[in-house]
């Protein structure tokens, strides 16, 4: 990777409201009275990578967390100041907030579009009252379609919604409403994420119990099932396995995930690709702060680890080696519809995939996992079903 | 030994020498602690060939037990003096004029004879010791005559070879004595140590006829040193050898392989250590297309087995997997040749086959009356004798009886002759291809029912795999029972938060390194456990 390449930047906000029981993000409730000084520690974090970088090109931006729509939007505002002061922000840049419904205001809407927010990620979730409950959600169903309507009045052009299937005491005909609602809506991005069972959440432990049923696996395949017909029905391509995008909608932040390409995360816990390294950053929020706070860059021209390791956030540094860095391409790529391109490929590391996995992809086109075509390897319809089973055999 | 504290039983014998004084007069007391369990009688009966007497120790909380019937008998077959010992009065559940009761009506001794003790708090102990004194007769071997002792232990010490714990009948041991052995090969061997048991082993200058005591004599093996041989002088050896030399005769096999392939060789070592201390134990190689290489074993019993599975597990850290423990059949062929067979592999084709024969016991059971209804003991036990199927008692018998009658049954067998039986193999397949290390050998009649048995603990011990996963059971090519695992027909991961890429990748080692902790049988992976449940008997 040259440093000429244009990077992703991500942005971790760790607050929220209330905790939803099923989630396992390095998010906290309760801890508001820190916002002013994570703030502040969060725009010394960027200048410094600013300036160890030396203000490379950013082609996406991303504020994740936690939930981003309940930081003041003054502090988002800052915040976007502070990268573009930082970073030579690109002009058609995308620039993503995430946003719980029910945080949405006329004047918050109008400030992110203002500093620079060209694209609202909303988690709805679902449109069934009872499941948003079970979720431990604070919206309704309207409330969800109502923050959606006021997102698109106020202007954004570029809105997408996340949903959940797979949940505790979800029938089919609940998940077909909910994807009818969504497509009635027809927002220009959706995403739908089945349920997982995280160690150490509250609903793992309630199903653990018994005080909750334990999702069905065969029902959450046919849920997945359904989406992927349904879906057909609106101008949606089905671009990668959990992702569906109408034309020129795709995620460009989580595509640089899925190709495997650098990115840079900043905010507690947010984890980053630079280089040859892989390294994440300290997960107390209170850590965080306390370490920016007492911090004078003075680093230019290192190796990249030694670099990262003279910023004191920086909690896990990972050196990724070109093996790895090639299995990990083949398990994020082979998630996009456009598969691992060859071609690509071959720029990236020399060789075609067919010269370091003849094997492997034998025998994954043996199972009918995967199509080797002239351009692309690519999952089969079965192979995105069981796409575990593709991915961990590009491992040792 | 650790198994032996937390099982609560003996399994090895203790010799110990005890000095006391009464009336004036020192005596020296041999005591030796036997084994109760069924499995090991042929160890207690040769211990009780090196004895005199015997103390017949009756638990006051649970009266006069089916083991205690045996060895009373062992006892009385080898005209011991016996002395009933009614033992932890101490406990509040002791019932000493129930139990005085069932030594005189069982065991046919004056219960007036019975001396009450409690071992914990030592009440009772000087009248136990001045019984002996008094009521058990003297050793009369003749120091001077040829040298004739019993072997009834041995040890194996890394350092100093085999420690043969013998009885002395006549003549004496002294040390740079050259000894050699009735059973087995004509070496001699120099007697390097000589000593008495006492709390620790005690060195002496002789040991005399009448006394017990331990040997080493640069003994490599303890087969040269197994219990029931004869020691006698190699210049001046005794005319005869004491009592009959009986091999301990294994009745339960099993095959036994490494859960991992790479531990073969331990495996093979962990057994050879084993049987340096257990003569009874013994193993030949054995090979199957599902599990690989292993070893079949020869044991005295299931508790012996369960004994070895667990020291090897335990002592020499190895994950094993037992393929059926099963019986030796015999079997004629209609061309007039016979053999035994031990494992289902050896079953010959059936249309061969003109007779097939197997091994009874004759058991007992004494319970309380509530669980049966014959043959009354008194008004709250009785006893059953019966002759059953040996087959039957390996498959988890004993346990079973215990939890149906909560433990409060004992039982004993022996084994008795080889009768007609009707037996076919079951074979198992996943897959459509047959795993050999999960056939079985069974009657025709419970076929049908076990067949469902094995299929559906299958069923719920291999976890889903890509594909779908028929389970047969089948006698002869015909199926009789069938069950499936469905595919499972989602497997990715979701959510990609915030590029935490590592974590996705560690998820997907993770479940990589699952499968390795399973059996790959074909495209089939089978964690350990299953082949364990499988091989149990029907669930009680």
């Amino acid at each position: 990777m040259s440093s000429a390449e244009p990077i992703s930047l991500y942005v971790h906000i760790p607050f929220c409201e209330t905790k939803c029981p099923y989630c396992d993000f390095n998010t906290y409730a309760a801890i508001e009275p820190l916002m002013p000084t994570y703030v502040a520690a969060l725009k010394s974090e960027i200048a410094l990578w600013g300036s160890l970088l030396d203000g490379p090109e950013v082609h996406t931006v991303f504020f994740g967390g936690g939930t981003p729509s309940y930081l003041p939007s003054e502090d988002i505002r800052h915040t976007m100041k502070a990268i573009t002061t930082a970073f030579n922000l690109a002009p058609c840049a995308e620039v993503t907030l995430e946003a719980n419904p029910g945080d949405f205001t006329a004047d918050k809407l109008a400030a992110y579009l203002d500093c620079g927010i060209n694209r609202l990620s909303i988690g709805i979730q679902s449109f069934d009252d009872d499941l948003l409950q079970t979720l431990g959600r604070r919206h309704n169903a309207a409330d969800a379609v109502h923050a959606y309507r006021q997102a698109a009045d106020a202007g954004f052009e570029n809105i997408s919604i996340d949903l959940m299937y797979g949940l505790p005491y979800q029938n089919i005909q609940q998940w077909q409403s909910t994807l009818a609602q969504a497509l009635e809506l027809a927002p220009p991005h959706i995403s739908m994420y089945c349920l997982t069972l995280e160690g150490g959440t509250p609903m793992e432990r309630w199903v653990d119990q018994g005080s909750m049923p334990t999702p069905d696996a065969d029902l959450a395949a046919d849920m997945y099932l359904m989406a992927q017909d349904e879906m057909r029905h609106g101008r949606y391509r089905h671009y990668e396995i959990s992702n569906w995008a109408q034309p020129g909608r795709r995620s460009q932040h989580n595509l640089t995930y899925w190709r495997n390409d650098p990115y840079l995360g900043v905010g507690p816990g947010a984890h980053s690709y630079l280089g040859d390294c892989r390294f994440s950053a300290i997960k107390s929020p209170r850590e965080y702060i306390r370490r920016m706070q007492s911090v004078s860059p003075d680093s230019c021209g290192e190796p990249m680890r030694a670099m990262i390791s003279s910023v004191p956030v920086v909690d896990e540094i990972e050196q990724i080696d070109t093996p790895l860095e090639m299995a990990e391409t083949m398990m994020m790529g082979l998630r996009l519809d456009e598969g691992i391109g060859i071609a690509g490929f071959k720029e990236r590391f020399g060789e075609p995939p067919s010269h370091f996995y003849a094997d492997t992809l034998d025998e994954l086109e043996r199972l009918e996992l995967l199509h080797t075509q002239e351009d692309a390897l690519r999952l089969t319809h079965r192979g995105r079903m069981l796409g575990n089973e593709v991915f961990s055999r590009f491992f040792n | 030994m650790e198994i032996e504290r937390e099982r609560g039983i003996t399994i090895k014998s203790q010799a110990i020498s005890l000095p006391h004084d009464h009336h004036g007069t020192r005596y020296l007391l041999n005591l030796i602690d036997t084994p109760g369990h069924v499995d090991f009688t042929y160890e207690v009966s040769r211990v009780i060939s090196a004895c005199e007497g015997a103390l017949l120790l009756v638990d006051a909380t649970q009266g006069v037990e089916a083991q205690t019937l045996a060895n009373y008998f062992l006892a009385l077959e080898h005209d011991l003096e016996v002395i009933p010992v009614i033992n932890k009065i101490d406990l509040p559940a002791a019932d000493i004029d129930r139990t005085r009761s069932q030594i005189e009506r069982d065991l046919g001794l004056d219960a007036e004879e019975a001396v009450l003790v409690s071992a914990k708090t030592g009440q009772g102990i000087d009248r136990l010791l001045e019984a002996i004194v008094t009521r058990i007769p003297a050793p009369d071997g003749d120091p001077e005559a040829p040298l004739q002792a019993l072997v009834f232990d041995s040890a194996y010490d890394p350092y100093r070879g085999v420690v043969v714990h013998v009885r002395v009948v006549a003549g004496r041991i002294v040390p740079d004595a050259r000894i050699r052995f009735w059973a087995g090969d004509d070496a001699t061997y120099r007697v390097e140590e000589l000593g008495l048991f006492g709390i620790k082993p005690q060195p002496t200058a002789a040991l005399n006829a009448g006394e017990v005591g331990y040997l080493v004599a640069g003994i490599r093996s303890v087969g040269q040193a197994r219990v029931g041989n004869t020691i006698t002088e190699a210049e001046r050896p005794c005319a005869a050898p004491l009592h009959g030399f009986r091999e301990a005769k294994p009745v339960v096999f099993a095959a036994i392989y490494p859960l991992d392939a790479d531990q073969y060789d331990e495996l093979a070592a962990g057994l050879a250590r084993l049987q340096l201390n257990d003569s009874t134990l013994s193993f030949t190689k054995e090979s199957s297309v599902a599990l690989g290489f292993g070893f079949r074993c020869g044991f005295l019993g299931l508790l012996h087995l369960e004994v070895v599975q667990e020291r090897l597990e335990r002592e020499f850290g190895l994950g094993v997997v037992l393929t059926a423990p099963s019986v030796e059949y015999r079997i004629r062929l209609q061309d007039g040749s016979e053999f035994s067979v031990h494992t289902p592999g050896e079953y010959p084709d059936p249309g061969t086959i003109e007779q097939v024969q197997e091994p009874y016991v004759r058991a007992s059971i004494i319970t309380p009356s509530e669980y049966q209804s014959l043959n009354y003991l008194d008004e709250t036990r009785m006893e059953l004798r019966f002759d059953l199927p040996l087959a039957e008692i390996v498959t988890d018998f004993y346990d079973r009886l215990k939890s149906v009658t909560r433990g409060y049954a004992s039982f004993d067998y022996e084994v008795a002759d080889y009768r007609d039986t009707d037996i076919v193999r079951l074979d198992l397949l996943l897959n459509g291809q047959p795993v050999d290390a999960l056939a079985q050998l069974v009657y025709r009649g419970s076929a049908v029912r076990r067949a469902r048995e094995v299929c559906r603990k299958l069923r719920d011990q291999i976890p889903r795999h890509q594909f779908k996963i028929p389970i047969q059971g089948a006698i002869g090519g015909q199926i009789i029972a069938r069950e499936t695992i469905n595919a499972y027909r989602k497997d990715v991961t979701a959510k990609l938060y915030g590029g935490d890429i590592t974590r996705k990748r560690k998820l997907l080692e993770k479940q990589k390194a699952g499968k390795k902790r399973m059996k790959a049988v074909g495209a089939v992976e089978i964690p350990k456990e299953a082949f364990v449940a499988v091989l149990r008997g029907a669930d009680a």
